[in-house]
């Protein structure tokens, strides 16, 4: 990792404020006279600078809370809310890192970073000063003139995560952001995302299938399950940070959890 | 490589040299490729008076390069916003498309005579046939590019604060930009087949004006001059077209 964000991996103090509140959202999709019930009465706080997983098998109504999180797509019933006010719509405060390669093709790495803060009040010297931190945040100073269709999968979702971060979310919305890389690739933007975390102290709700990956990444795994999705149970993940992927503790951890993702 | 797209002219023209060689095809049915080069040569670089085409390239060319422009531009002024409009919203689609696919299945060639008893001969109905030439494929492929724009570009747009206005330009417009180019590429072509049609109705000058002309007085090398003047012509408006487009669009110069 890059030498200025070492120095951060540590646990470090977070603030305990509640930022986004879910409460008792049900999705029911209505597909040609049929009602197929997608989400059950999920309810949940995120507190401010909390990385939360979302973990089940697919099928399970992840994605489509993170979509109605994001904003997407309403509800039937419930309400979202960030720091006490209704969520309506999608907006700039809760930023979304798509599956899927999202990057605008005819835009180079740069102007893809640069996107979202035109129309800002912001003067152009700043901006750029901006573009550039974010650029090397994620590592692609090197990169900024390539299109997205020249560079790799996981600089894909690099320049995805800057070109979020920089508009300044107070929640991060991330769809299975990394299932798509090869099993190395999805390492680093692990740590990428770790170290970028501690730095920014964002709130992250990150939805995965992969156990490996809640367990590195959250504060607390939201286990769910399907038919309806409903969370099932709520798992805090106490290891200290960093944590590392072969400690006997991280693999126990690791274990029960895919145990309790079969029952 | 870099020869390659000459080859085919090449060799058309070394089987036309070697047939008029022969003598086998009489030459009022088609002439030595060095007539050929002789009538171009006064038709564009001669002096007006020297004989009865002599010189009148600027003029045919100006004249008629005017009409397509006038045509296919409000082809384009009224093919691209409506097909976009139509690609992105049902209601515009369900609006216009038995109309618009009713009316293409009409031959262009059928509105002939309505827009000579409507416009007259000349400048006016010339450029009725060619909008209404270029406007089914400009607005088509609008409306397909508009519609097969990514979604996920646009909830991105969406997420990151963008709203309508500044999304349908920055977003919307390059997404679909391939088909956009795609379709008035199209179009430009078809504005030069239904340009000679419309000035084959008897106007004094213009590209087609001068071929019709030319059977009448049996001058079939003038024919032959006139076909190559089109077809010179309409490759370097496709190429002037394609490289402004690419001038002016980051997304045309990156993703077509």
């Amino acid at each position: 990792m890059r030498p200025q964000l070492r120095a951060l991996t540590f646990q470090r103090e977070k603030p305990r404020e509640k930022i986004l509140e879910i409460d008792r959202v049900h999705k029911i999709f209505n597909g040609n006279g049929s009602f197929l019930p997608v989400l059950e009465g999920i309810s949940f706080q995120a507190a401010s600078g909390e990385l939360i997983c979302f973990l089940g098998r697919s099928g399970c109504g992840k994605s489509t809370l993170l979509k109605i999180v994001a904003g997407f797509i309403p509800p039937s019933s419930g309400k979202i809310f960030l720091r006490n006010k209704p969520v309506e719509g999608p907006g700039p405060e809760r930023c979304v890192i798509f599956q899927e390669d999202a990057l605008f093709p005819w835009l180079t790495v740069q102007e893809n970073i640069a996107f979202g803060l035109k129309g800002r009040g912001q003067d152009k010297k700043s901006k750029a000063a901006e573009v550039e931190r974010f650029l090397g945040l994620v590592g692609l100073t090197e990169f900024r003139n390539y299109l997205p269709r020249e560079i790799s999968g996981g600089m894909k979702q690099r320049v995805a995560l800057a070109r979020v971060l920089i508009l300044k979310p107070e929640v991060l919305l991330m769809d299975e952001p990394f299932a798509s890389l090869d099993a190395q690739s999805r390492e680093e933007m692990q740590n990428l995302l770790l170290s970028l975390w501690q730095e920014l102290a964002h709130t992250i709700l990150f939805v995965t299938h992969d156990v490996s990956e809640a367990v590195i990444l959250a504060d607390r795994i939201l286990l769910m399950g399907k038919n309806p999705g409903r969370i099932r149970e709520e798992i805090r993940v106490d290891l200290p940070r960093p944590r590392s992927r072969d400690s006997g503790a991280f693999l126990q951890f690791s274990r029960r959890l895919h145990e309790a993702l079969r029952d | 490589m870099r020869f390659l797209p000459g080859i085919i002219p090449a060799l058309f023209l070394l089987v036309w040299i070697m047939v008029s060689a022969t003598g086998l095809i009489p030459t009022y049915l088609l002439p030595h490729p060095l007539e050929i080069a002789e009538t171009g040569y006064a038709y564009i670089l001669g002096q007006s008076g020297e004989g009865p085409y002599a010189g009148r390239f600027l003029s045919d060319a100006g004249a008629s390069l005017f009409r397509v422009g006038c045509g296919f531009a409000a082809a384009v002024a009224v093919g691209l916003p409506l097909g976009i409009l139509s690609g992105r919203l049902l209601v515009i689609h369900r609006l216009m498309s038995t109309t618009v696919n009713a009316l293409r299945a009409v031959p262009g060639i059928t509105w002939l005579p309505l827009a000579m008893v409507w416009f007259g001969i000349g400048m006016k109905t010339t450029v009725f046939l060619v909008a209404l030439a270029a406007f089914f494929p400009v607005y088509l492929n609008a409306a397909a590019g508009a519609r097969q724009v990514n979604p996920l570009l646009l909830q991105a747009g969406a997420m990151m604060g963008v709203r309508r206005l500044r999304g349908t330009f920055a977003i919307l417009l390059p997404g679909a930009m391939p088909h956009l180019v795609t379709g008035l590429r199209l179009g430009l072509g078809i504005s030069w087949a239904y340009l000679v049609l419309g000035e084959l109705t008897g106007v004094p000058n213009g590209l087609g004006a001068v071929i019709m002309d030319a059977r009448m007085l049996g001058r079939i090398d003038m024919i032959v001059v006139g076909i190559l003047v089109i077809a010179v012509i309409g490759r370097l408006s496709d190429q002037l077209l394609q490289g402004s487009m690419k001038f002016c669009f980051k997304s045309a110069r990156r993703i077509t």
